[in-house]
């Protein structure tokens, strides 16, 4: 079989696939994707200016900002257990997230905040805009050592089955906050759940406090 | 600036489903693939003094949308895996050949998958998936040459057998 004659093949069956989808139609009205390309615009112009002003804002959280520590609310709520996410304060504070399916992050987020967690759950596609990374911890950007030495601290390693994330919120810095952001992933054929974790510095637009 | 958005709004809702469908084809599941077209969509409409004169702008949309994959990925990569979707049984021989085939071009290297996405899928000839792709027609060749080879190598079936509707 020559290589047309495959081709052919080919292309006949991924024609298959492609309009076995049928009519589909924008879930995003054209205003809003011309609304999104401004902000992005206006976030490009506006990010060498911010660059300076964040580092001014981590050094005044650095002085003013204190966390109340997880255990103490975290009392009150030992176990919830939904159906697309679990949250376990374990006996030393630290609090391990099972998630199973990728819904209701306000739902995770609002149990996270409830057990004294400055977190932020989201979406990958639908991160806080309000959000601002921790210097080299973050989920997006440029990671350092230390950073990535505190990204450990805070989510240390679980050795248990796959599909948990554990956080200390005893070694968040001050000022600083839990980002989570679920989505769809990986390389390969099939597709995998993955959740995105990263730290970020805490407000109340962004974390709850 | 009207004029453009109005422009800009029906090539939007004309190109939006070949887009996405195509997408598809290189991209796991469809919350993600709708997030990358409107991505990619995003960015036409910051560029669409370029993008509008274009051969096909479809395409330059598909690119970018397959090229927002990779980088989505590289960027996320702090990730824990929480496990695998199995898609649905299939059941007759073009369903299995189809989900084999499509699990085979996702492992194709970018550049094949923008040539099977662009040739292929949008039907586009060999010069304007050339000029979309910024690169010279025998490139094109090559790499859809090298991609059709790939996917025999992975499935077998579509040298062996004479398929039927």
């Amino acid at each position: 079989m020559n290589d047309d004659h495959t081709l052919t093949v080919i292309k006949d069956r991924l024609a298959e696939v492609r309009d076995c989808l049928g009519e589909v139609y924008p879930s995003i009205p054209a205003g809003e994707i011309v609304a999104r390309a401004r902000r992005s615009h206006v976030r490009r112009r506006l990010i060498p200016g911010m660059a300076a002003v964040l580092a001014l804002a981590v050094a005044a959280a650095l002085a003013v900002t204190t966390l109340a520590p997880a255990s103490h609310q975290a009392s009150r709520h030992p176990q919830v257990q939904l159906a697309a996410w679990t949250v376990v304060t374990q006996p030393g504070g630290n609090v391990s997230v099972t998630i199973r399916e990728l819904r209701d992050p306000g739902g995770l987020q609002s149990r996270l905040r409830a057990d004294g967690v400055p977190a932020t759950v989201t979406f990958l596609s639908q991160l806080n805009p309000a959000c601002h990374p921790w210097p080299g911890a973050a989920l997006h950007g440029r990671h350092t050592p230390a950073g990535d030495a505190l990204f450990n601290e805070v989510f240390p390693p679980y050795p248990g089955p796959p599909g948990v994330i554990v956080i200390r919120p005893s070694a968040l810095p001050s000022g600083g906050g839990v980002q989570l952001a679920a989505g769809f992933g990986g390389p390969g054929p099939r597709a995998s759940i993955a959740i995105g974790a990263g730290l970020v510095q805490a407000s109340p637009e962004c974390t709850g406090s | 600036m009207e004029q453009d958005q109005r422009e800009f709004a029906e090539f939007y809702a004309a190109a939006w489903g070949d887009c996405l469908r195509i997408v598809m084809v290189s991209v796991a599941d469809r919350p993600l693939a709708e997030d990358l077209v409107a991505e990619a969509f995003t960015k036409a409409w910051a560029s669409w003094q370029k993008v509008r004169g274009l051969a096909e702008p479809r395409a330059w949309v598909i690119r970018c949308a397959i090229n927002a994959r990779v980088s989505w990925w590289r960027r996320h990569r702090r990730e824990v895996a929480l496990g695998s979707q199995d898609a649905v049984a299939a059941t007759s021989q073009h369903q299995v050949l189809d989900r084999c085939l499509v699990a085979a071009v996702r492992r194709l290297p970018v550049r094949q998958r923008e040539v099977i996405a662009l040739r292929l899928l949008l039907d586009l000839d060999t010069r304007t998936t050339a000029e979309m792709l910024g690169m010279s027609a025998s490139t094109v060749a090559t790499h859809l040459h090298r991609a059709i080879g790939a996917l025999r190598r992975d499935i077998p079936a579509l040298s062996d057998q004479e398929l039927t509707p």
